[in-house]
């Protein structure tokens, strides 16, 4: 690969050609029109009476399918609203601006910039995993501009940042479950079955694999404390294509039970190796893998019976405090408008506009970033993810919602349904059927 | 400018053109108003205009690599990331200042690169290109195993960092917006003032035939050595500079081939390859399509995609390299030329 080009091109001059230095000049004066209309493009000035939440998600990329119920949850949510948000009598224009991280945390903490500086959003809103909630919430957190963020274990997003539980932050609001439910949950769900209690960990070197795999806040201690054995081969690298020494180690140390936090292709990887290796483990809880049908039905019939933490379903007994509808009916409308099965996202991508516009109407004054702070402070709501009061959080600016456990099952509705199994955290979700281990 | 033109009785070798005289004020000029833009240009403007500074320096350095030593990287990601490192190890565990940290981050990439300089020189071509790529890798694998620095999920910037640059947030995004202005002027001078010296007639020569100009004394290698070194100092500022604006780190972002590579490359090759215009030009073509098809999605890359292949069958030397191609024009001249035509033109008598 060599490039050999002229240091200075102005070795060669046609002699046809006669320069044009007004041709130039025009053609110079287009270009800077167009960078000068490039940067005032972003320097819209602020409508007093229009309302401004801007929305940070992973539409393209590996992430994308957090992303893909957005579409129809900011129609809904556009709907309910009528663009308008009504307070004290007053009526201000609403704007919902929704931005692309592009799955990449560096184009994260651009965009979110882009939203604070040039669009000068009221209210930030941000959803799915760390690596897109962190880095928009740092950048609201030095602009003291509120942020509302979701789907990513309040762990990785407090800690990572440096929070410290008696000071927490000042503008950055987070409500999602956290490790301690997820752990609750999947030994719950394994010691309903007949096992040796011998455990399988997968834990990659990322935000969620970091804090799972954590000896002092993850997995090891409290199993240790259940009876449960850990078998933890240490951190691997996601897109990993390898996991035989994974499984040796698990085959070594006759593990029942796998569990752990992969991106979907890792686990898809994983699994189909376990197969050809001849490692059947009775239970396989998988967080965050196993969130999306379309991952489980790449797995063929081998996906039966796995088992993941749920954190949604169209059969939680909530529903929206903007429009109303149960998680029934929003899931249903979701199959009906695009034909795809329901994913979890849906109902917390809502819930973060329910959060957002509770918060801006009880402001007082919407377009005061500290009096939206404050209102989002005392929220206490019930949305269609479940009750939220930021008041009872673990740690300040947290949160948190139900998590119950469940299997995805062959022959239902769809392809794959995922079915509650395991609701011990949770009594008031309903439970689907009982706990199976995999053939 | 300096006056380089060499009488010769008939004939001259100047190095400035007319262009270039024209443009020496309109360029003064121009940085004097950016660097006034703390008082007329809004927050955002000013944002996007430290986004756009770092990346002429990236392109700058990428394109004394590729354009002018040869060495084309795809591992300048090491850099980037190594600085953004070392202002995070610097401010939160040393105590430095931010801005002191930017310096300090070029000096450790300086000094890392030392090494790995002299390793990647064992190959040539493309296994020097994807030698260089593994090297940042591996270094994005060992930031991914450091605990302290939050492994692989990251760490964010503390607030009292962020707080301590200056006195509240205007002075706080000045300074910012002045030490990337400071390092892209002072990227797009520093490489102007290296290709006119001796050592850039060096890289002139080793680019031409690397052989022959070996056998003229110039030592090829030492030289294409200093040039990386240099690259991987200017790099790591700006890689401390960009994650100074990023708040948060993590080996994905900070080791990112496309962020940090892939799109610099694009500018660079858009622009025009060696040449000091072309990475200017090829940020303003760069950010102009990213205001205006980021938000399309997928579509956006698609886009950024035909327009380099589009580039690349049409115009292989870029913009710029189309540009002074056609009108002969050079703003930043770095070679010398032989003026005939006081010889041609008698009644064109040399300057006494």
């Amino acid at each position: 690969m060599s490039i050999h080009l002229s240091k200075d091109g102005k070795t060669e001059k046609s002699a046809l050609w006669k320069p044009s230095r007004r041709r130039f000049l025009k053609s110079s004066a287009v270009a800077s029109a167009a960078i000068v209309s490039g940067l005032s493009f972003t320097r819209r000035a602020r409508a007093a009476d229009t309302i401004k939440i801007g929305f940070v998600s992973p539409k393209t990329g590996p992430l994308a399918p957090f992303a893909e119920s957005d579409e129809f949850i900011l129609a809904g949510v556009r709907a309910a609203l009528g663009d308008e948000l009504t307070l004290d009598g007053t009526t201000y224009g609403l704007e919902i601006i929704v931005k692309d991280s592009q799955s990449n945390p560096n184009r994260a903490a651009d965009v979110a910039s882009e939203l604070l500086l040039s669009d000068e959003v009221n209210l930030m809103v941000v959803s799915s995993t760390p690596e897109t909630t962190n880095p928009v919430a740092d950048q609201c957190e030095v602009n003291e501009v509120p942020c509302i963020s979701t789907v990513a274990p309040w762990q990785p997003w407090f800690f990572t940042r440096g929070g410290q539980p008696d000071k927490g932050f000042d503008y950055t609001y987070h409500f999602f479950w956290g490790l301690e439910d997820v752990i609750a949950v999947f030994t719950e769900m394994w010691s309903s079955l007949e096992t040796n209690k011998s455990v399988g960990g997968l834990f990659p070197n990322d935000g969620d694999g970091n804090a799972w795999g954590d000896e002092n806040l993850g997995f090891p201690p409290v199993l240790a404390s259940q009876g449960f054995t850990l078998t933890d081969p240490g951190r691997y690298q996601n897109l990993s294509d390898d996991f035989s020494a994974q499984i040796s180690a698990f085959k070594q140390a006759n593990a029942e039970i796998v569990t752990g936090v992969m991106i979907p292709p890792d686990f898809t990887t994983f699994w189909t190796q376990a197969k050809q290796q001849g490692f059947t483990p009775k239970i396989a809880s998988v967080g965050k893998a196993l969130l999306f049908p379309v991952t489980v039905e790449t797995l063929g019939d081998a996906g039966h019976n796995l088992s993941s933490e749920i954190w949604w379903t169209p059969s939680h007994p909530f529903s929206s405090s903007l429009t109303g509808a149960s998680a029934k009916d929003v899931a249903a409308a979701y199959t009906t408008e695009t034909g795809k099965q329901w994913t979890q996202p849906i109902g917390f991508a809502h819930a973060l506009f329910e959060v957002a516009v509770d918060a801006l109407t009880r402001s007082g004054d919407p377009s005061d970033y500290d009096s939206v702070r404050d209102a989002l402070a005392e929220t206490k709501l019930d949305t269609i993810v479940g009750p939220l009061d930021w008041s009872a959080g673990p740690v300040k600016n947290v949160a948190k919602t139900p998590l119950v456990g469940g299997q995805w099952r062959l022959g239902g509705d769809f392809t794959y349904d995922l079915v509650v199994t395991s609701n011990g955290s949770a009594p008031a979700i309903p439970t689907g059927g009982a706990f199976e281990a995999i053939a | 400018m300096t006056d380089m033109s060499v009488e010769k009785p008939g004939a001259s070798v100047s190095r400035a053109t007319r262009e270039s005289k024209i443009a020496l004020p309109i360029l003064i000029v121009l940085v004097v108003f950016l660097a006034a833009a703390p008082w007329w240009a809004g927050r955002a403007d000013m944002r996007l205009m430290v986004e756009i500074f770092y990346y002429l320096v990236l392109a700058q350095m990428w394109n004394l690599l590729a354009g002018y030593a040869g060495l084309v990287s795809i591992g300048q990601q090491a850099y980037v990331g190594i600085g953004g490192y070392m202002l995070f190890i610097g401010t939160v565990f040393l105590g430095v200042h931010p801005l002191a940290a930017v310096i300090v981050a070029g000096v450790a990439a300086a000094i890392l690169a030392l090494p790995s300089g002299a390793l990647l020189f064992r190959l040539r071509g493309p296994y020097f290109a994807i030698g260089a790529w593994v090297l940042a890798e591996t270094f994005r694998l060992i930031f991914a195993q450091v605990s302290a620095l939050g492994g692989g999920s990251g760490m964010s910037l503390p607030t009292d960092i962020v707080r301590s640059i200056a006195d509240g947030r205007s002075a706080r995004e000045a300074v910012v917006y002045w030490t990337a202005l400071g390092l892209a002027v002072g990227s797009v001078v520093a490489v102007y003032y290296l290709l006119r010296s001796r050592f850039g007639l060096a890289l002139t020569a080793i680019r031409d035939n690397e052989e022959a100009s070996g056998s003229l004394g110039v030592n090829a290698w030492m030289t294409k050595f200093s040039i990386y070194i240099i690259a991987a100092f200017v790099t790591g500022m700006t890689g401390a500079l960009i994650f100074l604006q990023k708040l948060r780190i993590s080996p994905d972002a900070a080791f990112s081939v496309n962020d940090w590579t892939a799109f610099v490359i694009f500018m660079v090759v858009i622009g025009g390859i060696g040449t000091i215009e072309g990475p200017i030009i090829g940020v303003i073509v760069f950010f102009v399509l990213r205001e205006f098809a980021a938000d399309w999605g997928s579509w956006y890359l698609i886009l950024l995609g035909t327009v380099a292949i589009v580039v690349m069958l049409k115009a292989p030397k870029g913009v710029w390299g189309y540009v002074a191609e056609r009108w002969g024009l050079s703003i930043l001249p770095v070679a010398r030329r032989l003026d005939l035509n006081s010889v041609l033109d008698p009644s064109r008598k040399s300057r006494h």
